[in-house]
């Protein structure tokens, strides 16, 4: 794995990451490194932890870390709260965003990016630049005016957290199934998104639950997510073989008795 | 004011009649008052209307109350509170600012005199316009809210009122944008004041009336130094008229506030009010509403915001007392540490009251883990053919909210910020004065950002 042996350090690196919730293990050993400017996609199904990886590098209060380490740019993120880590250039694009009502989407995007950013951006400025960005991701005006998710269709939501990484420009984007439950034609939007954040400074993580959002967007590689761990890595190639073989070749690859 | 005596009692009300040479019949109606005074209990845990409120902590004994009479000037450079206040409503406006020690005015309109706009402190009305207050308190068109009977402390104001203002607005006479009337205690401990305001507002009349009460805010809390700022507000929205009042108070942790407000809307008339309730020791507020001719609307608003260990009490009284009249009531309360919120909101129907249309809601956000707020509707209906609902929720803030906006970069304090803006948008967004949304969410983010002493 051309990740792994690189010489430079990961901007991302997860050593044996255990994590629960209420007491339960969820996450059972992950470990991933992730370079600058990489696309990588995790796949897995539906309650194999995948979320629970993603709110654990945002530092959900929920999830609790009993063992491993999260190294982000060379510094242990594990105990810091999730604001720390935007800071430092960490975001999520949430599976299931919340809505804040009263709080307008054009409020929240200004105090997010001022956040971010560590100071003020002149109104123009970043007027200017929330354009162009909706403008890719084909976002009406109005948007802006409305309350954060009250209302919001499943597309409407994934758009506006793509819209929010874009403005964020984050070393590192998790995307949580950001292309669930979008039609082609959104689908095809939001991937253009996406490929527009995936620069030499911005690396993604894309998490799916299907194939197809792979069509649009190739990762650099790709990794099987089963039970709380990753147990296979490739390249773009092993998405397809997924799509064709379905989840259980990996799961009776790895246990040839077919028990996972 | 200035001088300061003990102890609240009859010889007060003597000095503060001579001292200020008012007419007759008002010192007869501040003895009249006294008198009830004296003959109604002191409220206590055990009432209704004061279970949240510690009222014993209050050594009515051991205030000061101020008597003399006080310098009226032409304000000089404008005070602090009304530059930002001027900042968000966009413009520099007529004022009455009064403190412990003078009233000053500024921005006296010469327009507004001329179509006989009346825009005074009180004591100016009761000497210049004694016969136009007499008229209008004598018809006791202001004299007849629940608590004109029972409540101790409207009844200490009725005698004891010694400062304040008075806004009159003649019939058919526009103004299109607000007065602003400000009162503040300023450094001043264990002192007992009596602001009264009174606005009149007639037929087919339109006015704007900001009031702002404030005190020094002090580095720490300390019962023996409590002051008791204890105010009323009368206001007459005559036939077809309207008024659109915003009261903003923001008082020290030294301070017992009690305010009584008293609305009275006649025919087709319109009357919107607006609180805004950001600190105090102690603050308990009653709005009463009577909608006393066919077509009378009223719109009363209200948000809170508790921090330490403030209490709020806040009780709306709704009448409506003639048939096809319209209120609406929607009152949001959000506290943060150990802050308490009670609020009582009573709609009354008279058998008369048919067609009434009346909605009543009260949300409380509860930010602190040691929050507590009690909300409790009260329904007397006579007629039987009206509308009415209400409704109330008590809940803690959503956390994935607060998660979701850390995530975005903003720390603990600044989700918060956007999380109440956002609860209270809904009764802010539409003050119906220009700016005033956008002051009240500054004031909002600035009690949410500072230190709080009284944890
Ligand atoms: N807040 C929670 N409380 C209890 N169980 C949870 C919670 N969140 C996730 N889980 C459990 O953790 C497992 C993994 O969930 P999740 O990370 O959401 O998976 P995925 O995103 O891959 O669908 C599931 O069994 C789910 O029921
Ligand atoms: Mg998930």
């Amino acid at each position: 794995m051309a990740a792994r042996d690189s010489k430079q350090e990961s901007l991302l690196k997860i050593e044996d990451l255990w994590v629960s919730v209420e007491g339960k293990d969820i996450l059972k050993g992950v470990n991933l490194a992730i370079n600058k400017g990489e696309v990588h996609a995790i796949m897995g199904r539906n309650g194999s932890g995948k979320s629970t990886l993603s709110y654990t590098l945002m530092g959900h209060p929920r999830y609790r870390i009993n063992r491993g380490s999260i190294i982000f740019k060379g510094e242990e993120i594990g105990d810091l709260p999730p604001n720390d880590r935007a800071k430092m250039g960490l975001a999520l694009a949430f599976q299931y965003p919340v809505a804040i009502p009263g709080v307008s989407v054009s409020n929240f995007l200004r105090a997010s990016v001022k956040s971010v950013r560590g100071q003020e951006i002149p109104v123009k400025e970043f007027r200017q630049e929330l354009k162009a960005q909706m403008a890719l991701l084909e976002v009406k005006d109005e948007f802006l005016s409305r309350y954060i998710n009250d209302g919001f269709s499943g597309g409407e939501k994934k758009r506006l957290e793509i819209l929010q990484m874009t403005m964020l420009k984050p070393a590192l984007a998790v995307l949580d199934e950001t292309d669930s439950g979008l039609d082609i034609d959104a689908l095809k939007v939001v991937s253009t998104g996406i490929n527009t954040l995936a620069t030499k400074e911005t690396a993604v993580l894309l998490i799916t639950h299907y194939q197809r959002i792979l069509n649009y967007v190739k990762p650099d590689f790709v990794h099987v997510f089963q039970s709380g761990q990753i147990v296979k890595t490739g390249g773009s190639e092993l998405s397809e073989e997924l799509e064709e073989r379905g989840y259980d070749w990996v799961t009776q690859e790895l246990t040839p008795s077919g028990v996972a | 004011m200035g001088e300061k005596v003990k102890m609240i009692a009859k010889e007060r009300v003597d000095e503060i009649t001579r001292q200020t040479a008012e007419p007759a019949w008002l010192k007869d109606s501040r003895l009249k008052a006294f008198e009830s005074y004296l003959k109604t209990p002191t409220p206590c845990n055990r009432d209704e209307n004061w279970h949240r409120t510690e009222v014993d902590a209050l050594d009515l004994a051991a205030l000061n109350v101020i008597v003399s009479d006080s310098k009226e000037k032409q304000a000089g450079k404008e005070p602090e509170v009304i530059t930002q206040a001027f900042a968000h409503l966009g413009k520099k406006l007529p004022y009455i600012y009064t403190t412990p020690q003078n009233v000053e005015i500024g921005n006296a309109d010469s327009e507004l005199l001329s179509k006989g706009v009346i825009f005074c402190s009180l004591k100016t009305a009761l000497t210049q316009h004694a016969d136009l207050l007499n008229k209008y308190l004598s018809a006791q068109d202001l004299s007849k809210p629940d608590f004109a009977h029972d409540d101790k402390f409207y009844l200490m104001n009725q005698s004891l009122f010694n400062c304040g203002a008075f806004l009159y607005v003649p019939k058919n006479v526009s103004l299109d944008s607000p007065v602003l009337n400000v009162f503040t205690s300023g450094e001043e401990t264990s002192i007992a004041v009596f602001p009264r305001v009174i606005i009149i507002v007639e037929q087919g009349a339109k006015a704007e009336f900001v009031n702002i009460s404030t005190s020094a805010k002090s580095k720490k809390s300390e019962k023996s130094a409590l002051s008791l700022i204890n105010s009323s507000i009368g206001t007459l929205v005559g036939h077809g008229a309207s008024l659109y009042y915003l009261d903003v108070s923001d008082f020290s942790t030294n301070t017992f506030a009690v305010s009584r407000v008293y609305n009275e809307v006649k025919k087709d008339a319109a009357l919107h009010s607006s609180t805004v309730a950001l600190g105090g020791w102690q603050i308990k507020s009653d709005i009463q509403t009577n909608l006393k001719e066919p077509g009378a609307k009223s719109d009363i608003r209200g948000v809170v915001l508790g921090a330490g260990s403030e209490r709020y009490s806040f009780n709306t009284i709704q009448d409506h007392i003639a048939p096809d009249t319209a209120s609406t009531i929607n009152f949001r309360v959000a506290l943060k540490d150990s802050s308490s919120s009670a609020y009582l909101g009573t709609i009354r129907v008279s058998k008369e009251g048919q067609r009434t249309d009346s909605t009543q809601s009260n949300k409380n956000l509860l930010l602190g883990s040691d929050a507590h707020a009690d909300s409790i509707p009260k329904l007397e209906i006579l007629a039987d053919d009206v509308k009415c609902s209400h409704g109330a929720t008590v809940g803690p803030a959503d956390k994935e909210q607060i998660f979701y906006l850390m995530s975005r970069g903003m720390d603990n304090l600044e989700a918060e910020e956007l999380i109440v803006q956002g609860f209270f948008r809904q009764v802010v967004q539409s003050c119906p004065v220009d700016g005033a949304g956008d002051w009240i969410n500054t004031l909002v983010a600035e009690k949410i950002h500072s230190e709080n002493p009284n944890v």
